[in-house]
């Protein structure tokens, strides 16, 4: 019972804190993903001439590994623009920048499944662009793309775990951490494993059921 | 551009690097074929205890983050074989990373094996039945050629994913490309060339082989 004592009293706190820190990155990077991913959906059909440099944007974040990209704005950003001054910014930047990538096709994806007949009815009708996405294309598509959004919100939360490497207090690292002050890797990290499992597995259900929900109402 | 005259220096260690990568990569998409192959397998028996097994299995082993699993059968699977062995026993980190790699795949590549085996019409398989034909001659002429094709495209996809997530295996001192690369920015102090040299390098190897397989789905969607 060693373990469980020592887990409860003294690693619980340094443990909740890591949760909180992973969970908190991760939730910042899927909001500022989710926000630059839909602006450049939406720029993109505004803005033709630029059309070539957000598919550069996406090809690249979407083809150039998680760790990499990691590396590069945590060391080579700060290097060129002394920017982000903390490995915390660091950490969501790189994750938002590799979701933006993934979540600006999801959102195209959606856009691409709302019938063009719903547009040109409500232009028909005299309704205002702003209102068009407002409340016409975007609650559709939202619906749709709910458990896409809810993946890469997964996805996210996977690859959190690596912002330990650049010193980020997250779970990982406080495993990392508590592994190396007890010298015993066994209990924690398994202990960690299943925490992390638990809340992805948790997390899928969750978006499995909207997936359900969404098909039964667009059946309906 | 003086910093980008430091890949050529460094050529022969960050080909070495690149070469684990390579080896990490094929061995775990072997281990992963093979173990999603059999939980697939086990996914579609007839048995339910079976099935709940593999059922679990998969789900768990989608669930778990690459960088948790790497961390784990690199400190913890040594230790507990040790206590059950009697002697103590380590791991090299590349064995490690081939076993982590190739289970975190093995969740995927199963998913992928079923979804290709129930997209064959249920049809054929019941008229197969209804001419005779015995079931392991119905899986190897009527079912695999099928649902081989129709799993390829997701398949090499996923083997790309594979090939991004190898560059994780430094965390575990594999001397893989990433190992040298961060080596190389302690040693020169320069990360800005070297990373985006890196990302850029990456960037095109994976960009091309994703038109590649892109344009080998088409045509196998053609065929």
């Amino acid at each position: 019972m060693g373990f469980w004592t020592r887990t409860l009293l003294a690693d619980a706190g340094p443990l909740w804190n890591g949760l909180y820190v992973t969970l908190s990155i991760s939730v910042m990077a899927f909001v500022v993903a989710a926000s630059v991913g839909l602006g450049i959906c939406i720029l993109r059909g505004y803005l033709p001439a630029l059309r070539p440099i957000f598919a550069a944007y996406i090809a690249f974040c979407r083809n150039t590994p998680i760790f990499i990209q990691l590396l590069w704005v945590a060391y080579a950003w700060y290097d060129l623009l002394g920017w982000p001054k903390e490995v915390f910014t660091a950490a969501w930047v790189a994750l938002a920048l590799q979701s933006s990538g993934y979540l600006a096709e999801t959102f195209r994806a959606g856009i691409d499944s709302v019938p063009l007949g719903h547009v040109e009815a409500a232009l028909a009708l005299g309704i205002s662009r702003l209102s068009i996405w407002r409340r016409i294309i975007l609650p559709q598509m939202l619906l749709t793309i709910a458990p896409s959004l809810m993946n890469q919100f997964i996805v996210i939360i996977k690859c959190s775990t690596l912002v330990s490497v650049i010193a980020v207090p997250d779970l990982m690292f406080q495993a990392l951490r508590l592994t190396g002050i007890w010298g015993d890797p066994v209990p924690i990290m398994s202990f960690v494993a299943v925490i992390f499992i638990a809340v992805i597995m948790a997390l899928s259900a969750l978006s499995k059921h909207l997936a359900d929900l969404t098909r039964a109402r667009l059946q309906s | 551009m003086y910093g980008l005259t430091m890949f050529w220096d460094y050529r022969v260690i960050l080909w070495h690097g690149l070469l684990i990568n390579l080896l990490v990569f094929v061995l775990s998409s072997c281990l992963g074929l093979v173990v999603g192959m059999l939980a697939c397998i086990g996914r579609l028996s007839h048995v339910r205890p079976l099935r709940a097994a593999a059922a679990f299995y998969i789900e768990v082993i989608r669930s778990a983050p690459e960088l948790v699993l790497l961390f784990w059968i690199y400190s913890v699977v040594p230790v507990l074989l040790s206590e059950i062995a009697g002697s103590r026993l380590t791991f090299n980190p590349i064995l490690s990373a081939t076993l982590a790699l190739g289970l975190v795949s093995s969740g995927y590549f199963a998913e992928t094996f079923r979804a290709g085996i129930h997209a064959v019409p249920a049809g054929h398989v019941e008229a197969a039945h209804a001419l005779g034909m015995s079931t392991p001659t119905i899986l190897r002429r009527i079912v695999l050629p099928q649902a081989i094709r129709l799993m390829l495209p997701e398949l090499m996809s996923q083997n790309i994913g594979l090939l991004k997530t190898t560059t994780l295996v430094s965390v575990i001192t594999v001397p893989d490309i990433m190992y040298q690369i961060n080596l190389i920015v302690q040693q020169e102090m320069r990360p800005l060339p070297l990373y985006t040299g890196t990302a850029a390098a990456f960037f095109l190897l994976i960009l091309g082989l994703t038109s590649l397989v892109g344009r080998a789905g088409t045509r196998s969607r053609e065929a």
